[in-house]
């Protein structure tokens, strides 16, 4: 364990904010000394209802926080992000950055008997994580062959340094699936994505659609001991205020994800009963931007997309839409991952003259009824507080002289609209960042990111030369502190060029039980496996 | 215009009875008015109502500016800030002033609404009434097919179709609603196109259409004045409920749309919902009252004392 990632490691470490002001432990982590009790079951609450459930098919959010569970990564990732062993044991990397050399567990059998091997490591990555993953190929695009010398050691072959891949081995995002049960098979229709097979914690028992989905303990786990509970039901509750009202009633111990409404969040927090933890979202690093259109006048003026990042009130946004959940981005990459974070980039301030004397400048003059441009805009389709915010854009724009309409709709629709016709003047959404701006921030502003289809693509449509040289150099060097600078010169470029106003990072929580104890917090807690988790007293 | 059968013919009454004395006739000739009058059910409605449309009518001359601007700290409760007597929602949007404008929304896609579905169930009741035989057949089935689906569904599946906004919604209701008004006008037909008056119109050779627009229509439009006040509040109540789903017109405030936004605070600022579900019921209750009164303003047979 001693190859250059490690060092890479160590510098991510800086990653987790919540370091310092982790002192003040919520009581279950304070307990976490205690001996795990086992058995009982635990009732998590899931909303919006995934598609499927193999997290390296399925990436929204749900699919994930559910696939965890049923299937392992290679590697886990600890609280300082540094790497932790999974199914893989050890690793290490050549000197020339090429190849990657992993030993796996030699006791880890799938759900279904059959003992896990390196010929599942080969299949995963090449067929279906470089394959249909989506965003898999970019991750791997260096990744040519996977040797398996022996069942117990994968050998992967890249035709260039690769450091990205080290952000996503994570069972979070790239999970080992059963090569004899998907192999010859399209693996994006297969029916096993709806009773999945894995090596993980949990078994899977049933899906009740739009009710419930119920995972049973794995008893030949190859981490002994765990997991502790015997069961977890994850129940489908559309409504956030019930979401607030079956944890607040004990209903249900586990909220991952959009808990409760932000308006509730002071309150469940002051609650005794119920921990409010917004831990464990660092890694998936929730950003939030409104885009333009590009292919669409005027947004091609610069002047005019200055003049709306002039015109948003980031932090009023954050406070008021947000509840204070959120805070004014300075760029695409959050600040919290300093490692990358550049800190001089250009900014926006909220300024109404100045966004009114940019659009003037721009040929954009008021009319007799005070309206200068009429445009549409399509809020996400996620949830209430996105089109909230949606209303905040409209009233901002009101204001230099920009009639907005808005254009609601439910979410196949909205991916149909904004990811495949493209038809919008602007849009808002969050991506993830993602723990290396390759896997998140890229696909916002790489010309190859335009993919008809492909949800939380480059919708704004920039394909701008600069940015694309940019990008393909992170892709391709070695050197961390090269690279990094790359970065920064990225993030540079987003901020000057703006194809979308870059808004706010989103603070995600979590909302569940004070009795749980063993809560993962490591930087993708958020979507993890409950493996660790026991119900106290 | 030269003399024509029908200026000859004694008009098919409008407010008449055929064979009624002549003594009674003119009383009752003169007598809507009056009867609207004694009617305390008619009269609170139409008060009411009065009230609403009042406010949603000059919305902007007692508040000018923007319902949806952002004016002052949110969550400021009703009753504690003289400026904005009823508060402030989750984005410092005054209450008071949303109320008001709401109204007009609310008021012109139950009128909308309302007036579409009538329209529509009138054509489809007369004809599929008058004519009966294969018509009727058709035309009773067709009115059968939208009866059978449940309408907020329905509309449900129309708005989403259409993308959510005031024409789809109007459209929504109105395509769901009409099918009571037709089977109320084709009932009404069926009894009026045997009638005297429309014999003697038939033999005297009038064309069909001039005796359905001139005899049968007439007569049938007490019912359809009743049914189309109280599908005014209907629509109402299902624009409130779209808009309580998410599929409102979001750029325009609406009753429900504001209910709607209210909801996911109920349990810290419970005000945002009950303020403009007040207002609901109130308009609802005022347009209920007017239909019932109506009914018996127009019912010569209730004696209003």
């Amino acid at each position: 364990m001693t190859s250059p990632f490690e060092t890479l490691a160590l510098s991510r470490r800086t990653l987790l904010v919540g370091a310092g002001a982790s002192l003040l432990l919520p009581a279950a982590a304070r307990r976490a000394g205690a001996a795990p009790a086992t058995g009982g079951t635990l009732v998590a609450v899931l909303d919006p209802e995934p598609a499927g459930l193999v997290a390296g098919l399925t990436i929204s959010a749900p699919a994930v926080a559910v696939s965890a569970n049923i299937f392992d990564g290679l590697v886990e990732y600890d609280e300082g992000f540094k790497l932790k062993p999974s199914l893989a044991t050890s690793w290490e990397t050549s000197a020339d950055g090429t190849v990657i050399t992993f030993r796996l567990r030699n006791d880890v059998t799938w759900h279904d008997g059959t003992p896990f091997t390196s010929a599942d490591v080969a299949y995963s990555l090449l067929e279906v994580t470089k394959k249909v993953h989506p965003r898999g190929n970019a991750v791997f695009a260096n990744l040519t062959a996977v040797d398996t010398p022996d069942p117990h050691t994968a050998v992967l072959r890249f035709s260039r340094p690769s450091p990205v891949v080290w952000a996503a081995f994570n069972g979070t995002e790239t999970q080992i699936l059963p090569k004899h049960l998907y192999e010859g098979t399209n693996p994006l229709t297969n029916p096993l994505n709806g009773k999945p097979i894995g090596t993980g914690a949990f078994v899977f028992k049933e899906w009740v659609k739009g009710e419930r989905i119920v995972l049973e303990r794995n008893p030949n786990y190859w981490d002994k001991g765990r997991p502790y509970l015997d069961r977890v039901v994850f129940r489908i509750i559309r409504d956030p205020a019930s979401r607030a009202a079956a944890l607040e009633t004990g209903e249900a111990q586990y909220i991952p994800l959009n808990p409760v409404p932000l308006s509730d969040v002071a309150r469940i927090k002051a609650s005794k009963d119920l921990v409010v933890e917004t831990r464990g979202f660092e890694g998936p690093a929730p950003m939030y931007f409104f885009d333009f259109n590009l292919r669409r006048e005027p947004f091609g003026d610069i002047r005019v997309r200055q003049a709306f990042a002039h015109a948003l009130n980031r932090k009023a946004l954050a406070e008021t839409v947000f509840y204070g959940l959120a805070k004014p981005a300075e760029g695409p990459v959050p600040s919290y991952q300093t490692q990358f974070f550049a800190t001089d980039l250009p900014q926006y301030d909220y300024n109404i003259a100045k966004a009114e004397a940019l659009l003037d400048a721009a040929g954009l003059k008021k009319g007799s009824d005070g309206v200068r441009l009429r445009i549409d805009h399509i809020p996400s389709a996620y949830g209430e507080d996105y089109r909230r915010a949606g209303e905040y854009f409209k009233q901002a724009l009101k204001r230099i002289g920009v009639d907005v309409t808005l254009r609601n709709y439910d979410l196949p629709t909205y991916i149909k609209v904004v990811f495949t016709e493209y038809d919008f003047d602007t849009h808002s959404a969050w991506y993830s960042a993602y723990p290396d701006p390759q896997i998140g921030v890229q696909r916002r502003y790489w010309s190859q990111a335009i993919k008809k289809g492909t949800p939380s693509s480059n919708a704004s449509g920039i394909a701008d030369p600069e940015i694309d040289a940019v990008i393909e150099r992170i892709q391709t060097e070695g050197n961390v502190e090269k690279r990094n600078a790359d970065i920064r010169e990225l993030q540079r470029l987003a901020q000057v060029k703006l194809p979308s106003v870059n808004l706010l990072e989103l603070t995600f929580y979590r909302a569940y039980s004070a009795k749980l104890s063993g809560i993962d917090l490591a930087p993708f807690g958020g979507y993890q496996s409950l493996k660790t988790v026991w119900v106290g007293a | 215009m030269s003399l024509d059968a029908t200026d000859i013919l004694p008009r098919a009454p409008a407010a008449s009875a055929p064979a009624a004395p002549k003594p009674r006739r003119a009383v009752r000739a003169s007598s809507f008015g009056y009867r609207f009058l004694r009617s305390r059910t008619a009269l609170a409605g139409s008060i009411g109502l009065a009230l609403v449309a009042g406010a949603a009518l000059f919305a902007g001359q007692i508040f000018p500016g923007d319902p949806l601007d952002m004016v002052a700290r949110p969550f400021i409760w009703p009753f504690t800030s003289a400026e904005y007597p009823l508060g402030t929602d989750m984005l410092g949007r005054d209450i008071l002033v949303g109320l008001v404008y709401a109204a007009r929304v609310s008021l012109a896609v139950g009128l909308a609404a309302a007036g579409l579905a009538v329209a529509l169930g009138v054509v489809f009741g007369a004809l599929s009434g008058y004519f009966g035989g294969w018509v009727d057949q058709v035309l009773t089935r067709i009115t059968e097919v939208f009866q059978t689906m449940p309408p907020l569904v329905f509309v449900v599946v129309v708005v989403a179709i259409l993308t959510p906004s005031v024409s789809s919604i109007v459209l929504g209701i109105a395509v769901t609603s009409w099918p009571q008004v037709a089977r109320l006008v084709r009932a009404e037909a069926l009894r009026l196109r045997d009638a005297e008056f429309v014999q003697a119109a038939r033999v005297m050779g009038m064309g069909h259409f001039r005796i359905i627009l001139t005899h049968i229509l007439p007569n049938a439009i007490s019912p359809v004045v009743v049914a189309g006040s109280i599908l005014v509040a209907s629509a109402i109540l299902t624009e409130a409920a779209l808009s309580f789903l998410g599929l409102g017109d979001p750029n325009l405030i609406s009753w429900g749309s504001m209910i709607g936004s209210g909801r996911e605070v109920l349990r810290t600022a419970w005000y945002m919902t009950a303020l403009p579900g007040l207002a609901i019921s109130l308009t609802v209750m005022a347009l209920n009252l007017l239909g019932n009164g109506l009914n018996d303003v127009l019912n010569p047979r209730v004696s209003l004392t």
